[in-house]
């Protein structure tokens, strides 16, 4: 009973992007049973302290556990935050979604109060039942028919799940049939077919279940009352709740635009050459973070085991001091870079250095994004640096046409690859910041600051031009711990200099 | 033994600690739970004393493991005794020599060594360092490994075998694994994130400052020889102080220390003029010292009434230091900028002004 309730929040709040592990659901569980179950603020705290883990997801819990365990009339909808969003549409929303494409990000700080509000709590509205919670002034009675709303409430949720996914395969089924019209439906026909037992036989299980709860027996029958009100209503719901799935679908691609072609003049010898020296340069210079291993070398702190091990040979008399110092780990780099419209004419730069870094380090991440982010380092390991950049523009991995969103991409980033930045990593985004006003979803990017080691940003466009427009890099900018414009190779033989004599790859 | 959620606060008070239910039902869970606390939140607000009172209130040893850079197995988990070995051999020079009479050919003696090795590689030459101790120990113990993230995070990785599974692997005794659980807590004072495999294996804890009713309540518990009066402004005043953006904030050790250094200084009730003497026990920076003189007409203020207000909520919300106007018309733009500097560039080395080109 209580592991379902339990269950249904851990699965919002992952829908909110909070990181759970199973472990820690187990855990939660457990906890509960340890404590008494009458304190809402226990409730809170054992939930608060088992499953978030981190400050930053407190807020949310907080809000959703306010949402989730309180009563309906108080409680706007905690189901119309987490509405599953359909899987990423490139075309436009209809208005009322339109608002939220970036739920992706994981951050319910967006919007949901303006969301449709499909709540099948509006439905079990009952005059008689909020009159009972007001008038009722017995906090132990408002607390055991707060828990029995939860319980009633997440069980329904499951059940009207089950019955809208059967009324949506039976419409599909009939928008096959006359797929002329489509988008017009008939919902008479669908929910005629709809099996009435499967209702019935919930209902008797959930009222079951409610009985071997120590529930007064009143509660159970206003319960009762308040749940058949809901079943009269329910071809209504449905017929929201398929309008909404409708309105959400994108319409169908007809078929993919011919792609433009990026430039494809060739690297002279004279460039390669030039880049593969700064490059090396700069890769000589970047360390990775202070090893935690010890290692023998001639220079570092005599170690007094290894010494009288070593000269036990000479009945301990250390003829033979050893030393050990820390070694610094291998650099590790994730390289972020926009090839979209606006960095056209220095992307094919941008993606060489990309190339020669990715071949002197060894171990590269390397990311291209416009508006989606994918990993491009196999492409870069195995091609050859022309047909590399060929591959990035021209294979259909990304959709090089659309406005760069630097927002959805660094979240992306965030979302999918924050694991391979770690401590030894050096982040280095390549682009101008440009997000065509999109959200410029400053956080992900301090969250991949956090993590790295160190994060650099080489923009090709001039520090005075950074204010003008729609360019994002005065928020971004105070994030990383260097910017520097690079355009050229020239350019970017300064840059190495200047990072070099700055000594940003030691802290 | 914690009983109840209840009974915690009671036997923990009685060890002189106040705490709220938040902490209650964490540390209690744990014991329940045998699970680890991990406690972040910033200096000085008890962390620490939490263990000790815990360890107190339970009738337990405290084992404690302060970590800090560059900290290894070796200072964590256990060493062998290199002096103790070589000089047993040497004493035992004799013994061992006795031992290969009637050996005739060195395989003979190796194998004849090889029946004695263990020896050397026993428990007896092992220095048990704290969490081999805690792990070994007949009794139940409190392990506390306190500032966890000043360590590597390669030394969180070491912890995760003792964590989930109380057990030690020393690859020449094989696997020491815990006669009784210990209460694990961990601190941290959240430098950097610690990581996910640890925080999973952890019941987490958050420790901010008191409300204002809890610190009086601690003053008075630390320090009965402060007045009533006194402590009520006392508190007031770092309330205050709390909501400026300073660098260091005064947590409550700050508070108690200033309490007693007012004690020590017979003081009445807290003066203006005694308050600026006396901040440079609360404020640790320059610059917050010169940014709290700025607002110091506004800290005082609670000390013009003579009796200041009980704590009515209303004026929990309206603390905030009154800003000039000037300061509201700044460019949203620079002042976004300005704010990411300075939160980042404290901690840079580098170039402080925010601008990174040439």
């Amino acid at each position: 009973m209580m592991d379902t309730v339990v269950n249904r929040f851990i699965f919002l709040l992952k829908k909110q992007g909070v990181r759970i592990s199973p472990a820690e659901s187990l855990d939660a569980m457990q906890a509960l049973t340890r404590v008494a179950l009458h304190d809402r603020d226990t409730v809170r705290i054992v939930l608060r302290s088992t499953l978030i883990k981190d400050l930053r997801d407190l807020p949310l819990f907080e809000e959703l556990f306010e949402q989730f365990f309180s009563l309906p009339k108080a409680s706007p909808s905690p189901e119309a935050t987490a509405e599953p969003q359909p899987p990423h549409a490139t075309e436009p929303y209809p208005p009322e979604a339109a608002a939220e494409p970036n739920l992706a990000s994981g951050h319910a700080d967006d919007d949901h109060a303006h969301e449709d509000p499909l709540d099948i709590r509006d439905y079990f509205e009952d005059e008689d039942m909020v009159a009972h919670f007001n008038a009722h002034q017995d906090d132990h009675d408002l607390r055991l028919a707060e828990f029995g709303q939860n319980l009633l409430l997440s069980r329904h949720q499951e059940l009207l799940d089950q019955v809208m996914q059967k009324a949506t395969q039976l419409l599909k089924v009939r928008r096959v049939k006359n797929a002329g019209r489509a988008g017009e439906l008939n919902f008479s026909e669908a929910l005629t077919a709809l099996d009435a037992d499967l209702i019935a036989d919930a209902v008797t299980e959930l009222l079951e279940d409610l009985n071997d709860l120590d529930v007064d027996e009143q509660l159970i029958q206003r319960l009762a009352r308040r749940l058949e009100g809901g079943m009269a209503n329910l071809p209504e719901l449905l017929k929201r709740y398929l309008e909404r799935e409708l309105a959400l679908r994108p319409p169908a691609k007809i078929s993919d635009p011919p792609r433009r072609r990026a430039h494809d003049d060739r690297f002279s010898e004279q460039e390669r050459r030039e880049m593969a020296e700064i490059v090396q340069r700069l890769c000589r210079r970047m360390r990775g973070a202070r090893s935690y291993r010890r290692q023998i070398s001639p220079r570092g702190r005599i170690s007094v085991p290894l010494t009288l091990r070593r000269n036990m040979k000479y009945e301990g008399i250390p003829f033979q001091p050893v030393m050990t110092h820390y070694r610094d780990d291998k650099p590790r780099l994730a390289v972020i870079c926009d090839v979209s419209l606006s960095v056209r004419n220095t992307a094919r730069f941008m993606l060489h250095l990309v190339y020669n870094l990715q071949n002197l380090f060894g171990q590269v991440r390397s990311f291209a994004f416009v508006s989606d982010l994918v990993e491009v380092s196999a492409y870069f390991d195995q091609l050859s640096i022309d047909d590399a950049i060929a591959a990035v523009f021209n294979s259909g991995l990304l959709d090089t046409e659309v406005d760069s969103n630097y927002g959805r991409a660094l979240s992306l980033f965030h979302n999918r690859y924050l694991a391979a930045v770690t401590r030894q990593t050096t982040v280095i985004v390549l682009g101008d910041g440009r997000g065509n006003r999109n959200p410029p979803h400053v956080w992900a990017l301090e969250a991949i600051r956090r993590r790295a080691k160190q994060l650099l940003w080489l923009s090709p466009e001039p520090r005075g031009s950074w204010s003008l427009g729609s360019c994002d890099m005065p928020l971004y900018e105070p994030v990383c711990h260097q910017t520097e414009v690079v355009r050229n190779l020239q350019q970017l033989g300064q840059a190495t200099e200047a990072l070099l004599r700055r000594s940003v790859t030691r802290h | 033994m914690f009983a109840s959620i209840e009974q915690t606060i009671a036997q923990l008070r009685d060890q002189q600690y106040l705490c709220d239910r938040k902490l209650a039902t964490v540390a209690f869970l744990a014991l329940q739970m045998r699970k680890p606390i991990l406690i972040e939140g910033p200096a000085g607000v008890g962390k620490t004393e939490l263990a000790k009172a815990v360890a107190a209130a339970l009738e337990r040893r405290l084992i404690r493991l302060q970590c800090y850079g560059g900290l290894d197995e070796a200072h964590a988990l256990y060493e062998w005794e290199y002096g103790k070995q070589l000089l047993y051999t040497q004493i035992l020079r004799d013994k061992i020599s006795r031992l290969f009479e009637g050996v005739s050919d060195l395989h003979e003696a190796v194998a004849q060594l090889h029946l004695h090795e263990d020896v050397f590689f026993s428990e007896h030459f092992i220095v048990r360092r704290p969490i081999l101790q805690a792990i070994s120990s007949p009794d139940p113990v409190v392990l506390l490994i306190d500032e966890l993230d000043r360590a590597e995070e390669q030394f969180e990785a070491f912890l995760l075998e003792v964590l989930s599974d109380f057990q030690v692997t020393v690859p020449e005794l094989g696997t020491v694994k815990a006669a009784t659980i210990p209460y694990v807590i961990i601190t941290s004072n959240n430098t950097r994130d610690l990581s996910d495999a640890l925080k999973r294996r952890c019941l987490h804890l958050f420790i901010g400052y008191p409300d204002e009713q809890r610190e009086l309540d601690i003053l008075r518990m630390k320090v009965p020889a402060l007045r009533e009066t006194l402590a009520a402004q006392v508190v007031a005043v770092i309330r205050r102080l709390r909501a400026l953006d300073l660098r260091k904030a005064p947590s409550i050790s700050e508070t108690l220390d200033w309490a007693q250094a007012l004690v020590l200084l017979n003081a009445d009730a807290l003066t203006p003029a005694l308050l600026e003497e006396t901040l440079h026990l609360l404020i640790k920076y320059e610059r917050d010292t010169q940014q709290v003189n700025d607002q110091l007409p506004w800290i005082g203020e609670p000390l013009q009434t003579q009796n200041p207000p009980a704590i009515p909520s209303a004026t929990e919300i309206s603390l905030h230091p009154p800003t000039r106007p000037a300061e509201l018309d700044v460019n949203y733009l620079e002042q976004r900028r300005q704010e990411h500097t300075t939160r980042y560039f404290t901690s840079y080395r580098g170039r402080t002004d925010g601008r990174t080109g040439g």
